[in-house]
């Protein structure tokens, strides 16, 4: 069935993965020169993922610039008009993102990337872009919210009117996967959103608005990624995260090369640091669930093979996610 | 009053050659962009007009609002002699400095169900209910309090020049006070009242962060949120759709531009001595209580609400003596937090567009008389309706087209340029309405005097435009310090302004820090305006507009 996609089958088709040998390239010349990142990465982490980085790369340097898939976007599509691409590496929040660039034919399928022991399905099987981490999109709620969601029906109980806010998809590449992932599920659906959006959904911001929102009981629930919650729930802030029984949305923080990057080796060497056991540890350490089911997930989250995920067409998802966004948009008035 | 040769064509056509570097390029260059498949497919989607004709409704109500409220504000502390004058007028510029994200929040958190206010008075409404600032009412008001200090500074840029002559004339043909001031002074203020409201107008039009953070959730879309949503969507039509609306918008703009434009309108009159405002009356006395509880409401309010959550560990943790950390102040002063970095980065940019900005102001305002300067101007104000991020998109497309232009990109140098094009409306403004008032026969005299046209800028013009030049400065460095969306595209590896450190820490997650570094940075640019203030003592009088 296929709502019993979860980690276990992510972890088997990772075994059954070629494992690329470690360490049998000696040939393969150390990369070095310059590397331009551009990232969605909160802005410590990406400052330790580099500097981890270029501790195992010397020769290279890393210039990174942090900001919002929607700042970073604009950005990167006004240096394509402009015929002058800067980013040799992109680590941004969600899939579909990439899955538009590739069709546009600006990544560079890399097949040199190393991807460890992560799961061949959390990459491209193109290998244009590869996915990093798991984050997770489920309920958050404020602890004196007045009960305790099971899944994301119940969200649509009379005593949560008004009561839940929501990342907009604008702003939010995991609240879009988000959109869709609950659309396309066929025990929520379009129905769902519908319905949701008459009891007073209101998306607005990014995730750290909806965990302000909740945590500021301004609102009682919310739909927010995993990290957030988990994290200032162990500093003593107000919420609680909660898995749905009818599983979480995921995205992946993918990392892709442009077709146009003038130094793909240290790239490429860039993306399977990433994806080696230290790469997936520091993930962990950052509080991000890792993509490797081998390494320890953070404290405070559940064991991953608990974690059940929406099913999810990535395909037919990246070919509809403009009208599917729009429609999203005419139900909740914007 | 006959058009007269300009004396200095030199200057004129510097002035020209800035605005269209500075201004017109940019824009241009953003809506060559527009033109393609998408333009006829945009004018027939339903969403783009309605959030055009809402636009326009919450700017033109913001305009009225800002306008009440400027106008009451100049009456009662630029023409009387109230007590704490000079503390009240600087209390009333305050607002600009509160960015526009911390003054919704605050009144979201005072209108909703956690109010502590509300709470406290048994007012609150039950969790759940629908925010009374979210909507069209919430913004016209939000977006008019912050627009209320751009029409008393361009008032105040003009009350030095009032010449102080007519008020005793008025009295001496009969004239009660208050009819000379009503039907003698305030008309000639007039071109003030009006740069002041098409400004605020301007502003509220492309303000994103209330219209995000009121009207998302009250499903009222403005064209700003409706830009930088298409902005957002993935595919390489965006930036066509993006230029495209950011024409429309332009469009919807002229209303504020025209009034600039007739604001501008030359008519000299003769410099005589400066104006003395009149003895506070028992009523504006009496006034001073309801501008107390403004001032308070727009100020006190934010500010308690950005303290209170700077101090409590996490997030919706209630403050009380128990929960009161100083551990997120700390943090943002802890090696590594780029805080002080921060501050450099914005302070070097605010400061130096100010500056520069006012350096240019000179120049345009006086060139003015000529047409093709006052049109080239209304151009160039254009990036200040736009929001930040089509001006920020608009400099990459033409820097990055430039040759050499990769040299400057990625460097502050980018940033202080695209601030110089948003922020040219706003220096230019107070200074172009006062630079019409001059007394052209003084310009004559000097030259009659064989003055050079360097002595005469320096000399003639210089002295009684610099409250408007000051006027526009302040306004610049205060709106430039706390900028996000601009600087947030254009940034460099490792640089970050203050606007983007507050962005990027509430982006994840950690607004207890973001409201540390803000209540710092709050503290920080009215420390500077204090100083300013100490300094001013040896500028000439009126050259601070809070030291009339």
């Amino acid at each position: 069935m296929m709502r019993r996609a979860n980690f276990l089958l992510l972890g088997l088709s990772a075994l059954a993965a070629p494992l690329l040998p470690l360490g049998a390239s000696p040939a393969r010349a150390e990369p070095s020169g310059s590397l331009v990142l551009y990232t969605s990465q909160l802005e410590p982490d990406a400052a330790r993922t580099v500097e981890l980085f270029q501790k195992r790369h010397p020769q290279v340097k890393v210039e990174w610039i942090r900001g919002g898939t929607n700042q970073i976007m604009p950005r990167l599509r006004a240096e394509i008009a402009a015929g002058a691409p800067r980013a040799d590496v992109l680590l941004l929040a969600d899939s579909l993102t990439f899955e538009g660039l590739k069709q546009e034919g600006l990544l560079r399928p890399s097949p040199e990337v190393q991807t460890g022991n992560t799961p061949a399905a959390v990459h491209d099987p193109d290998r244009t872009y590869f996915g990093t981490k798991l984050l997770t999109t489920g309920i958050v709620m404020n602890t004196r919210a007045p009960f305790t969601p099971k899944g994301w029906a119940d969200l649509l109980r009379p005593e949560a009117r008004n009561m839940t806010a929501m990342p907009a998809p604008a702003v939010s590449g995991a609240a879009a996967i988000h959109v869709q992932a609950v659309a396309q599920a066929p025990s929520l659906g379009w129905g769902y959103w519908e319905k949701l959006a008459e009891a007073g959904l209101q998306p607005r911001g990014g995730n750290g608005a909806v965990m302000q929102a909740v945590a500021g009981g301004e609102r009682a629930f919310g739909m927010v990624v995993d990290y957030m919650p988990i994290r200032e729930a162990t500093k003593g802030a107000p919420v609680r995260f909660i898995f749905p029984e009818e599983g979480v949305s995921a995205i992946t923080e993918p990392a892709a090369i442009l077709k146009s990057s003038k130094n793909p080796e240290a790239a490429a060497a860039f993306i399977s640091f990433l994806l080696s056991k230290e790469g997936q540890e520091l993930a962990s350490s950052q509080g991000f669930l890792p993509a490797d089911p081998n390494v320890v997930p953070p404290e405070g989250f559940p064991d991953p093979k608990s974690i059940k995920l929406l099913p999810f067409d990535a395909g037919r998802a990246a070919a509809e996610r403009e009208q599917d966004l729009r429609r999203f948009n005419q139900i909740v008035g914007q | 009053m006959p058009r007269r040769r300009w004396p200095l064509p030199a200057f004129a056509t510097l002035a020209l050659l800035w605005l269209a570097v500075v201004g017109l390029a940019p824009a241009l260059r953003l809506l060559a962009e527009a033109a393609g498949p998408a333009l006829p497919r945009l004018m027939q989607d339903a969403a783009v007009w309605r959030a055009a004709g809402r636009s326009l409704l919450v700017a033109g109500g913001a305009a009225a609002l800002a306008t009440l409220l400027g106008a009451a504000q100049a009456g009662l502390l630029l023409l009387r002699e109230v007590p704490w004058r000079r503390g009240l007028i600087f209390l009333c510029i305050l607002p600009l400095l509160v960015p526009a994200q911390i003054l919704a929040l605050a009144f979201i958190q005072m209108g909703g169900p956690s109010s502590p206010l509300l709470l406290a008075l048994g007012l609150a409404p039950p969790l759940g209910t629908t925010n009374p600032f979210y909507g069209a009412g919430g913004m016209i008001l939000l977006l008019g309090i912050q627009g209320a200090p751009l029409v008393l500074l361009a008032i105040a840029a003009l009350v030095r020049r009032v010449p102080g002559e007519l008020l005793p004339a008025a009295r001496g043909m009969g004239a009660s006070p208050s009819t000379a001031l009503r039907q003698v002074v305030w008309p000639l203020l007039l071109p003030g009242l009006l740069a002041g409201a098409g400004l605020a107008f301007v502003a509220a039009l492309g303000n994103f962060g209330i219209a995000a953070l009121l009207g998302i959730p009250g499903r009222y879309v403005l064209l700003p949120v409706l830009i930088w949503q298409r902005l957002s969507a993935t595919g390489p039509a965006a930036l066509t759709q993006v230029a495209a609306l950011s024409l429309l918008l332009a469009v919807l703009a002229l209303p504020g531009l025209l009034a600039q434009f007739l604001a501008a309108r030359r008519a000299g009159w003769a410099a005589g001595k400066p104006f003395q405002p009149l003895p506070a009356t028992p009523l504006a006395r009496a006034a001073l209580l309801p501008l107390s509880l403004y001032l308070l409401l727009v100020l006190g309010l934010p500010l308690v609400a950005l303290v209170a959550s700077a101090l409590v560990p996490a997030m919706g943790v209630p403050v009380s003596p128990a929960t009161v950390t100083l551990r997120h102040f700390a943090a943002t002063l802890a090696p590594g937090a780029h805080t002080l970095a921060a501050l450099g980065n914005s302070l070097l940019l605010s400061g130096g567009a100010a500056l520069l900005l006012a350096a240019a102001a000179l120049p345009v305002a006086l060139a003015l008389r000529h047409r093709a300067i006052r049109w080239a101007t209304a151009g160039a104000d254009l990036p200040y309706a736009l929001p930040g991020a089509c001006t920020a998109v608009s400099v990459i497309l033409l820097v990055l087209g430039l040759p050499g232009g990769s040299l400057v990109y990625g460097t502050l140098g980018l940033i202080l340029f695209a601030y110089l094009a948003r922020f040219q409306a706003l220096a230019l403004r107070p200074v172009a309405a006062a630079a019409a008032r001059l007394d052209p026969a003084l310009e004559d005299a000097a030259r009659g005097m064989g003055a050079g046209p360097l002595l005469r800028l320096a000399a003639v013009h210089l002295p009684p435009l610099a409250p408007a030049l000051t006027a526009g400065a302040i306004l610049v460095m205060l709106l430039a310090v706390n900028e996000v969306t601009v600087s947030s595209l254009l940034l460099g590896p490792g640089t970050v302004t203050l606007g983007v450190l507050v962005f990027n820490l509430q982006d994840g997650g950690q607004s207890p820090q973001a409201a540390a570094v803000s209540c710092l940075s709050l503290l920080l640019v009215a420390g500077l305006m204090a100083a300013a203030t100490l300094l001013g003592r040896r500028l000439p009088a009126g050259t601070l507009p809070w030291r009339p």
